[in-house]
């Protein structure tokens, strides 16, 4: 079985027919799938919803999806970035995130996910830092409740 | 002729200092360096034009634009036009009566526009100006004040963009045109051939959708032209007037509210044609829509497509792309509602679209910033 099997992915795309094909890859992966369009729902899934995963959309219209990705760190939950442009779209601070070029594809997007649930893709931030006690390290399945380190929302 | 109108000389003598003007002489002097100082500072070029249209004072920026000193010009005793407008940029000469700075003095304050000048050197640069009267206190016109902007980085700006924004459609064009392509060579022989037809039409919708947005630059797209162009049977052909009733003002769409309702439309449009009221010559369809204002100040596009006329309705059993499109991504993607009613008399679909020229609701007050 596979190891996003069952996943719950925050799917943040914010054009219709795009968030159709991710959202049906990830079901195909067998992820529970919660999709969100806009910067304000997807802050708000991630506010008060519980993820394995995220897959962030960098345009989001014209905004960037990076305070998502800024309360998903606070939580510790894995996220890649999708954007046609590769690294170079991101902002230099997100850098390190890992990157899923779009268009879509199923293949490299299971690949990234898996990766980061077993923490091999770079999750964060510089070399030298150790990544704290994420998700990522949990086994499937296990209760959240023992997070080491929650980070209070700051917004 | 009145005692107050006072001609603005234009003799090389006024451009000596007035002996009143010398160091020494207080007040008048202290003024006179501190308009020196902005004038020569100013990085516009301003002219002084007498009731002759001849130059009669220029700042540092407007020698340097034109290549002329104030005392060349002075010297010349001629029209500024003719120092500095001449000719036209086709190379014919340019008389000053065709002139819309010279001719005559403006009737009101900032007159402003375009032209092309020509510099000492012969090149011509394009200019934007502003022409102001300057009156005596009679109120008579005497003179006119000239701001002039060198605007040759505008224009190429301007002309980059045109050129990006012709890449941008071609390309957009070409990129489609080329998955349509590679599905035809990829599925030739494979899927059948209704599901090619499909998604052929899809590609299509998606094209004309594409066009819309072309004519005005991606900025934004009208209402009536969206809804127009979905519902004609193809590129070159209008709406069929005995089929469809359109009723509503034309609205300014964002270009992703522009692209997903005309996809919508396209399902409903397919939906019909294949099962509802487009099925049958006598099937009439109605679309309906208005715009009301929302509280928080934005408009609301509410929309209704109504089928009648068709066989008797009934409910699909699996719900396709034109209904997930429609019911579940149409709504999340604006934060609108839409739904889709299967009534034994015909389909309805209403559609309410919360209209944003720019942004999007709820994104205005979170900015994206590096984590620290």
């Amino acid at each position: 079985m596979s190891l996003l099997e069952g996943r719950r992915v925050l799917l943040v795309e914010d054009e219709s027919l795009v968030a159709m094909l991710a959202e049906d890859m990830l079901l195909d992966l067998g992820c529970e799938v919660v999709v969100a369009m806009r910067l304000d729902k997807a802050v708000d899934h991630v506010r008060t919803g519980k993820f394995d995963l995220a897959v962030l959309d960098v345009n989001l219209g014209d905004a960037r999806s990076y305070p998502v990705a800024d309360l998903l760190l606070e939580r510790c939950t894995p996220f890649l970035f999708a954007t046609g442009y590769g690294t170079q779209g991101l902002e230099e601070a997100y850098r390190s995130a890992p990157v899923l070029q779009k268009p879509y594809q199923a293949a490299p997007l299971a690949h990234l996910l898996t990766q980061l649930l077993t923490c091999e893709a770079p999750m964060w931030g510089r070399a030298d830092e150790k990544a704290a006690a994420c998700a990522c390290h949990r086994p499937k399945g296990e209760p959240s409740g023992a997070e080491p380190f929650q980070a209070d929302p700051v917004r | 002729m009145p005692h107050t109108r006072q001609p603005l000389q234009s003799v090389p003598a006024a451009n000596t200092p007035l002996v009143s003007l010398r160091p020494g002489a207080g007040q008048l002097f202290e003024t006179e360096r501190r308009l020196n100082a902005v004038l020569n500072n100013a990085s516009v070029s301003i002219f002084l034009m007498d009731d002759r249209q001849h130059c009669i004072y220029m700042n540092r920026a407007a020698e340097q634009l034109t290549g002329w000193t104030l005392n060349e010009v002075l010297e010349r005793d001629c029209p500024l036009h003719d120092i500095v407008h001449h000719t036209y940029p086709d190379g014919r000469p340019f008389p000053l009566a065709e002139c819309a700075i010279d001719r005559a003095f403006p009737e009101n304050n900032q007159e402003r526009g375009e032209e092309v000048f020509v510099h000492k050197d012969g090149h011509f640069y394009p200019v934007g100006f502003t022409a102001s009267p300057i009156r005596d206190d009679a109120a008579n016109i005497i003179g006119t004040i000239i701001e002039v902007r060198d605007i040759s980085e505008e224009k190429a700006a301007a002309e980059r963009q045109r050129l990006l924004i012709n890449e941008l459609n071609h390309r957009v064009k070409n990129t489609l045109a080329t998955v349509q392509s590679i599905a035809a060579q990829t599925f030739r022989g494979q899927t059948d051939q209704a599901a090619r037809a499909v998604f052929d039409a899809r590609m299509a919708a998606l094209s004309t959708a594409h066009n819309v947005l072309v004519e005005d630059n991606w900025e934004s797209a009208s209402l009536r032209s969206v809804v127009e162009r979905a519902l004609a049977p193809h590129l070159l052909a209008e709406v069929d007037v005995n089929r469809f009733v359109l009723n509503g003002p034309d609205a300014r769409l964002h270009p992703k509210v522009a692209v997903t309702l005309a996809m919508a439309l396209h399902e409903l449009m397919t939906n019909a044609a294949k099962y509802g009221a487009l099925s049958v010559p006598e099937g009439r369809v109605a679309v309906t829509w208005s715009l009301q204002a929302l509280d928080d100040g934005r408009e609301q596009l509410d929309l209704a497509w109504e089928e009648r006329g068709g066989p008797p309705v009934t409910p699909p059993t699996r719900r396709g792309f034109g209904s997930r499109l429609i019911e579940r991504q149409l709504p999340m993607e604006f934060d609108g509602n839409a739904a889709i009613t299967y009534a034994p008399n015909g389909v309805v679909c209403r559609l309410e679209i919360p209209l944003t020229q720019l942004g999007w609701v709820g994104q205005e007050t979170l900015e994206g910033h590096p984590a620290r």
